[in-house]
């Protein structure tokens, strides 16, 4: 029996002809890209993915291609606008128009795409980790920390070939402040989907030695379009909110922030504003020591005038006093010696008076005196006899008068 | 003093102790010689700190590459 057969060219024909005339010219639709890759030509191929919310199992899948010269533009749209490259992972919304082909089958080709979308995909998913580190209560444990005053044992984690990396430890190098620091690399993949295991590698490499460091830096390299998805992710930034040194995060993007950069210790935006941060700390404690420094000279130089003022009061005073000592010792000296003058003078005086008296009492008593008024006196052998029974017979006595003397033998 | 154990912190603190006394008039002349060579002392460990390498750091650093 013949059957009523066709060509599969007719068939694939058929459903072309079906397609065409039951589907509109394109469609917005959402969807995740995977396995994106761009061949020779600049032509896009990719495939269009839709995950069950819960499960994370692929419920739809569809081959899609942009044809060069719309992904150039597509493309450029994209990144400026999201700061993510176009690339796996990410959500979109597109604009496709269905395209069935004979040899090649069923593909979507796109149109458009709304980077806006993506955009909001991207906060909408940095929202829900940011909400979930809050409501687990580590969102803030690394902010918490206190920066070292010298944080100068620094472990960096970055790809070893970044510019960033050399970025970082030239500007450490070049600068003029002559600190001492010492820089570890823990290497490490900063961008696709490795990112978050790697890091978190790098992490508890370093936690094994957490002893040897004062700081944790993060950074990587400039130049690329910043794809910052890859540090939103929960697992990551729960590892570094929960780290046990600070960490500064220097990853950045001009335009927005990462959740990275928000649980770090400290934010910066390029790897040499994050050396230059630490050598700022270190600039802090090298002035606060000079300050130090300086007031403690200034006290010390203080402290001595004032002891030098004491004693050159001292000194000084010591002269006048003596001086007052000595004069106020003199004048009295002055004045004693005049007490003592009149005082001699007067007892002196009295003393002469009563010699004279003295003298005069004695005039009137001398023997002259009463020889002179005819007194005479009696002398025997040169001696006063003052009474007759003294002498004897035949003894030989002298009598003397004012003008002379006799001698007469007794009977 | 020794400042084996010290910690940059805590020799800081040490000195703006010092000043402190120093400021309230509690060192006495007898004293501002030593407890200044004191300050200085810690000053001096603090600004080593800051300034020269630790063989010793760079060491323990290098023995981290075998991690």
């Amino acid at each position: 029996m013949e059957r009523d057969s066709r060509k599969l060219s007719e068939l694939s024909e058929l459903i072309k002809s079906c397609l065409e005339n039951n589907l509109e010219q394109s469609y917005w639709i959402v969807a995740e890209l995977m396995d994106v890759r761009v061949n020779a030509n600049g032509h896009c191929y990719l495939e269009l993915v839709e995950k069950d919310e819960k499960s994370d199992r692929l419920v739809a899948k569809a081959s899609g291609v942009i044809w060069a010269q719309r992904f150039r533009m597509l493309k450029i749209l994209f990144e400026e606008e999201t700061g993510q490259s176009f690339a796996s992972g990410m959500k979109v919304l597109l604009n496709v128009s269905v395209n069935f082909h004979a040899l090649y089958g069923f593909s979507l080709v796109i149109q458009d795409l709304d980077p806006s979308f993506t955009l909001g995909e991207i906060v909408r998913k940095r929202n829900e980790i940011v909400r979930q580190l809050k409501e687990d209560g580590i969102f803030e444990l690394n902010k918490e920390l206190t920066m070292p005053r010298l944080p100068q044992r620094i472990a960096v984690i970055s790809s070893e070939t970044a510019a960033g990396y050399g970025d970082f430890c030239t500007h450490l190098r070049e600068d003029k402040g002559g600190f001492a620091y010492y820089i570890k690399l823990f290497p490490a993949i900063m961008q696709g989907a490795q990112t978050e295991s790697s890091v978190i590698e790098a992490l508890n490499k370093i936690y094994a030695r957490i002893h040897s460091f004062d700081v944790v830096v993060i950074i990587r390299g400039g130049g690329a379009t910043s794809d910052l998805s890859w540090f939103d992710s929960y697992d990551l930034c729960a590892n570094c909110a929960q780290f046990p040194l600070p960490i500064i995060s220097g990853i950045g993007h001009e335009r927005d922030e990462s959740v990275l950069d928000m649980v770090a210790n400290q934010r910066v935006k390029t790897p040499t504003a994050a050396a230059e941060f630490l050598l700022q700390r270190l600039y802090v404690e090298d002035e606060k020591i000079k300050e130090l420094r300086d007031t403690l000279i200034f006290l010390a130089n203080e402290q001595r005038q004032r002891e030098k003022d004491r004693l050159d009061h001292c000194s000084n005073r010591l002269p006048q006093l003596a001086r007052m000592v000595t004069e106020s010792g003199m004048n009295s000296q002055k004045i004693w010696i005049k007490q003592l003058g009149t005082a001699t003078k007067l007892y002196l005086m009295k003393e002469m008076h009563r010699c004279d008296l003295k003298q005069e009492q004695l005039k009137w008593l001398s023997p002259e005196r009463l020889l002179k008024r005819g007194y005479t006196l009696t002398l025997m052998d040169g001696k006063i006899i003052t009474s007759p029974e003294r002498v004897h017979s035949g003894d030989r006595i002298t009598t003397r008068f004012s003008t002379g003397e006799i001698n007469s033998i007794i009977e | 003093m020794s400042t084996k154990s010290l910690t940059y912190e805590e020799a800081i603190q040490q000195v703006e102790l010092l000043i402190a006394q120093i400021e309230n008039n509690e060192i006495s002349m007898d004293d501002l010689a030593e407890k200044i060579r004191l300050a200085s002392e810690y000053l001096r460990f603090c600004k080593e700190k800051l300034h020269k390498v630790n063989e010793e750091i760079e060491k323990v650093l290098k023995e981290t590459e075998e991690l």
